[in-house]
């Protein structure tokens, strides 16, 4: 996950072009009043022709009969519907390359591998989706640090929600491994990490300061109030580290340092498991070291049919983006087909859905496929909304539109599980950011692209910099990010699904 | 060596409550303290919590207490997963499930096996020492598989992840039955570690056992076969891993020794310091001076006192094998050819503590009396396997079992760990070493309490007596006779196969 710096130096000209395809509409300065037919607010009972007020960027108040301020910009549609933006729980897109060669990364932030210009984000904001919780790939042991960002911006400082969001676990195989070799690994990370601390601590006692010429060696501040006090090991692991307190902060090492946060119950966990079998383990190795509070478990194959032990453990889940999880019985060949969503419904798991790609099959998609399979439509528009919302903790700030929360509102011409509706307008903590009838993509999509191929108009020349990216500005929109793996090539513009 | 006798007989002491059942011991599970104390607990236990759990009393014409031993018209009775009580004449409590039965006896255990774990696991060529098969121990095997298992009554196994690679790990013990919870399914996460010699499987060429389609075939992979000198080299390679083992272990020690010393050291000196500074300080001046003019270091007493002494360097293998060397883990080596197998015996001969088991021992019969006077017991395949197997059980034959046993071995049967499927015939295959010349008794010891033995889980398994865990077989006839048919099966204290299943 190294920064690709120079490359993005490179791009700046292609991205002030890219940037317009997605343009800051109006800097509204947050504050805006969208006036709506009809406002699904997710948080009570639906308002016909309603008004939202956002201030600062922030929702001040909805309801029917809310005054607008005078100096606010209004967005006034009365054929279209409002509603919250949705929340992606999990995903590996938008980075450039999602996994890495080593297998325990705890150090590393998916920050640094994040691309703001990936048409990932440009694609996600056209569906709808306004809050994206990235995470490190699932083909490690123990990976990066993830990070929540909003789908606007060009820097990742713009695009930033909360860093270090959590930390990717994983207790199913990763290619070319088996998961007695993947426990084994697994095991051991969390084995080093306690062996590493009681040695930190007998070092301390023995009065050696290997570690703190160290932590000075990596360029800490150890004057830093933070850093200079230890303080006695937090959490609920089954192992407990006797006389940690002596031991000044600043001294743990920054590879073994995150993992410490997760084990103290500081930093959240995204647990990958893509078989029951694995759902087992990651169950119990979150036990063994603290982590049951704080773990999400981001589902995959047939997990589901540890649902049992998932609800016992009272975890909650992001599911696989195949809803639905196929199998021949092994006696009769008759082939079996389970709606996962369904399982955990009926074990009372609370469970968010993930997006199986960022257009035709983006969270609105699968929350309808839900509702197809016979989930009460209620709990699968939560399943995109506010259970993911919970999941990341930022109950308290989307998932669903009333006063107080992040102005993240969708504009769309019918219900958010129609087929027939597309997003309109998509407002951003209080700025319109995406309005599709100026979509160049969209546009370019159903007239046709222009012959010579050109920049849209506005775009910015490209400058002397980067003589060889000439031949991106303005052309070729279906060019893609390498890292990014299950695009599509065409830009969405229909919510292509089949069905209602 | 002075520091590890003390220790070493710390560990022996220790180690005798987790395997009061060890191969070379006498076996006398009643007669030792551990499950004695289990054992006076288990009747109070229930009776002061009543109707703790549901209890099952099993009538049955014969009871087959443990090999060679069988009560007429007894009964069993069962509850919380244990048997609380064998005997003539039981009462049965009230509530209790009463099932009658002509004969009554321990369930199977396959000590070499493929069932219920994850293929991938099972294949695993990247496996270490310190691998754990518990670790992929899979609850969701096809349930129609189990029920075979059952049906034959086989009720646990042994598995091991990289079964046929050159090292496996630690293996486990688990039951067959499905629907259990994971601590009933697991009866002991670390029962043994596994090693292989020779297999061609090994070779990176010749002939190996891959799945294709969830299917052990026999695959060609092109390459160099196994020769000689692979062979010596696995060998080489399996008797360097005890001797990390045994070297990790005396460095663990003299660790604790020198830290017990400087400690001590430590505090004559602030007591000495405290006593009299300039004494002290005299005293330590003179040594010093005394010890120029000898020309002793006395660096060395000063290093001593000022620097903790360090812990060996931790490595996970060597941990584990160092408990192999110290007979806390009982080691498996599949070794099949005479070189090799006389190698292993040779090889092993200075660990004493070693509880060393033969695995495969296709041409055991040309070093028996060795194996007979080391008390090694051997885990044997009566398969004959046709042609295209791989070269090393060409030499595998029914006749091995019995032979071995009349030179005084001690013969334990497995279903070879290869198919998960054919866990299933186990007791067909011991049927068949019966057939050729096995004594049945010591055939039904080998599938019970001499596998539950050479597995450390003897004192849960392998026999039907008071305080063990109810993994029991309710059949219409003798075990081990072909005509028998296994009409019910307790596990872990629940009744996981009746006659309609």
């Amino acid at each position: 996950m190294t920064t690709p710096i120079f490359r993005n130096l490179a791009r700046i000209p292609a991205l002030a072009a890219l940037a317009l395809l997605a343009p800051t509409l109006h800097a509204t300065g947050g504050k805006i009043v969208i006036k709506a037919g009809r406002i699904i607010t997710q948080s009570g009972p639906d308002i016909q022709n309603g008004v939202i007020v956002i201030e600062n960027g922030r929702i001040t108040s909805v309801g029917a009969d809310t005054k607008a301020p005078w100096d606010a910009e209004v967005l006034d549609h009365p054929e279209l519907v409002a509603f919250p933006g949705f929340v992606e729980a999990h995903t590996s897109r938008g980075m450039d390359r999602s996994n890495e060669n080593i297998t325990v990364t705890p150090f590393l932030d998916v920050r640094d591998s994040i691309d703001p210009i990936s048409f990932y984000f440009e694609d996600s904001l056209r569906a709808g989706i306004t809050t994206i919780n990235v995470q490190h790939g699932n083909s490690c042991v123990i990976g990066a640090q993830g990070m929540i960002v909003k789908p606007f911006g060009i820097t990742i400082e713009q695009l930033q929600v909360r860093p270090q969001s959590g930390i990717k676990i994983v207790a199913s195989p990763r290619p070319g491994a088996s998961r007695a070799l993947q426990a084994q690994q697994l095991r051991g990370a969390f084995a080093d990490l306690r062996r590493y601390l009681e040695k930190l601590v007998q070092d301390t006692k023995d009065g050696k300061d290997t570690a703190r010429r160290e932590a000075l060696f990596q360029g800490r501040d150890m004057d830093k109030d933070e850093n200079k006090t230890g303080r006695a090991m937090e959490g609920n692991a089954n192992w407990k580290l006797k006389g940690f307190e002596i031991v000044p902060r600043g001294e743990v090492d920054d590879k073994q340092e995150p993992l410490l946060r997760a084990v103290e119950g500081k930093l959240p966990v995204f647990l990958y498991c893509d078989s029951a079998a694995s759902v087992l383990l990651g169950i119990d190795v979150a036990r063994e070291n603290g982590l049951l509070g704080t773990t999400t478990l981001v589902l995959d194959g047939d997990s589901w049919k540890a649902a049992d032990q998932i609800a016992a453990a009272k975890l909650s889940v992001i599911l696989s983006p195949e809803l639905v999880y196929s199998e021949r019985d092994p006696v009769t060949g008759k082939e079996v087909r389970t709606f996962v969503p369904g399982v955990f419904d009926k074990k009372g798991v609370h469970f968010a859905l993930q997006s199986l790609n960022q257009s035709s099959q983006s969270l609105w998609f699968q929350a309808a496929t839900c509702v197809a399979w016979g989930l009460d439509r209620k709990k699968a528009l939560d399943a995109v909304t506010r259970v993911p919302a919970e999941e990341l903790r930022l109950g308290k700030r989307v998932g669903s539109l009333e006063a107080g929360k992040d102005g993240n509102v969708l504009l769309l011409n019918g219900d958010p599980l129609s087929v027939k509706s597309s997003v309109q307008y998509v407002v951003l903590e209080g700025d319109l950011v995406y309005d599709r009838s100026k979509d160049v993509r969209v546009r370019q999509l159903i007239e046709g692209v222009e012959q010579n191929n050109t920049a849209p108009s506005g775009a910015v020349e490209p400058g002397d910099v980067c003589g060889d990216e000439h031949k991106e500005v303005g052309g070729d929109p279906t060019k893609k990010d390498p890292g990014e793996k299950k695009d599509e090539t065409k830009p969405d513009h229909d919510h292509g699904g089949k069905k209602d | 060596m002075w520091i590890h006798s003390g220790f070493l007989a710390l560990l022996l002491s220790s180690t005798l409550v987790g395997n009061q059942d060890a191969p070379q011991k006498p076996p006398e599970p009643d007669k030792h303290e551990a499950p004695a104390k289990q054992e006076s607990a288990a009747p109070q236990k229930p009776e002061a919590e009543k109707n703790s759990g549901p209890s099952i009393l099993i009538r049955a014409k014969r009871v087959f207490v443990r090999p060679g031993e069988v009560l007429e018209q007894a009964s069993v009775l069962v509850r919380d997963g244990k048997i609380i009580a064998v005997g003539k004449d039981l009462a049965a409590p009230k509530g209790a499930q009463v099932l009658e039965a002509e004969v009554v006896c321990a369930g199977f255990l396959d000590p070499w096996s493929a069932l219920c774990i994850d293929s991938g696991s099972w294949s695993e060529p990247g496996a270490t020492a310190a691998t754990r098969a518990v670790d992929a121990f899979d609850p969701w095997t096809p349930e129609s598989l189990r029920k075979d298992t059952l049906r034959a009554g086989v009720t646990s196994v042994r598995i091991q992840a990289g079964s046929y690679s050159r090292t496996s790990g630690v293996g486990s013990v688990v039951r067959v039955a499905p629907q259990l919870d994971l601590e009933h399914a697991v009866v002991n996460a670390a029962s043994c570690v596994s090693m292989n010699i020779g297999l061609t499987s090994n070779a990176g060429g010749g002939q190996s056992v891959e799945f294709v389609d969830g299917q052990p075939t026999l695959v060609d992979t092109r390459g160099r076969p196994m020769d000689t000198f692979d062979r010596l080299s696995d060998l080489d390679r399996v008797l360097s891993a005890l001797e990390s083992g045994r070297t990790y272990l005396y460095s663990l020690v003299d660790h604790k020794h020198e830290l017990e010393d400087w400690q001590k050291k430590i505090v004559e000196k602030e007591t000495e310091l405290e006593k009299d500074a300039k004494k002290a300080k005299k005293d330590r001046e003179k040594a010093q001076k005394e010890a120029e003019e000898k020309a002793k270091t006395f660096e060395d007493k000063r290093y001593r006192e000022d620097k903790r002494p360090q812990p060996p360097r931790y490595d996970e293998d060597a941990e584990v094998m160092s408990r192999v060397a110290d007979g806390v883990l009982p080691f498996f080596v599949q070794a099949h050819r005479v070189a090799e197998l006389r190698g292993l015996v040779e090889g092993t001969q200075d660990f004493d503590r070693l509880r060393l088991v033969v695995v495969g021992a296709s041409q055991a019969r040309t070093c028996a009396h060795q194996l007979a006077e080391r008390g090694i017991p051997v885990l044997l395949w009566p398969a004959l396997r046709g042609k295209g197997a791989p070269e090393e059980y060409t030499g595998g034959d029914p006749s091995l079992a019995g032979d071995l046993a009349r030179s005084g071995v001690s013969v334990l049967l497995g279903s070879g760990g290869v198919d998960p499927a054919s866990t299933r015939d186990l007791p067909l295959l011991a049927q068949l070493a019966i057939g050729h010349g096995l004594d049945r008794v010591k055939a039904f010891e080998a599938l019970t309490i001499g596998a539950a033995r050479a597995l450390d889980v003897s004192d849960r398994l392998g026999s039907v007596e008071r305080g063990k865990d109810a993994d029991l077989l309710l059949l219409d006839g003798d075990p081990l006779d072909a005509g028998t048919r296994v009409q019910r099966v307790i596990s872990a204290g629940r009744l996981v196969l009746n006659p309609e299943d």
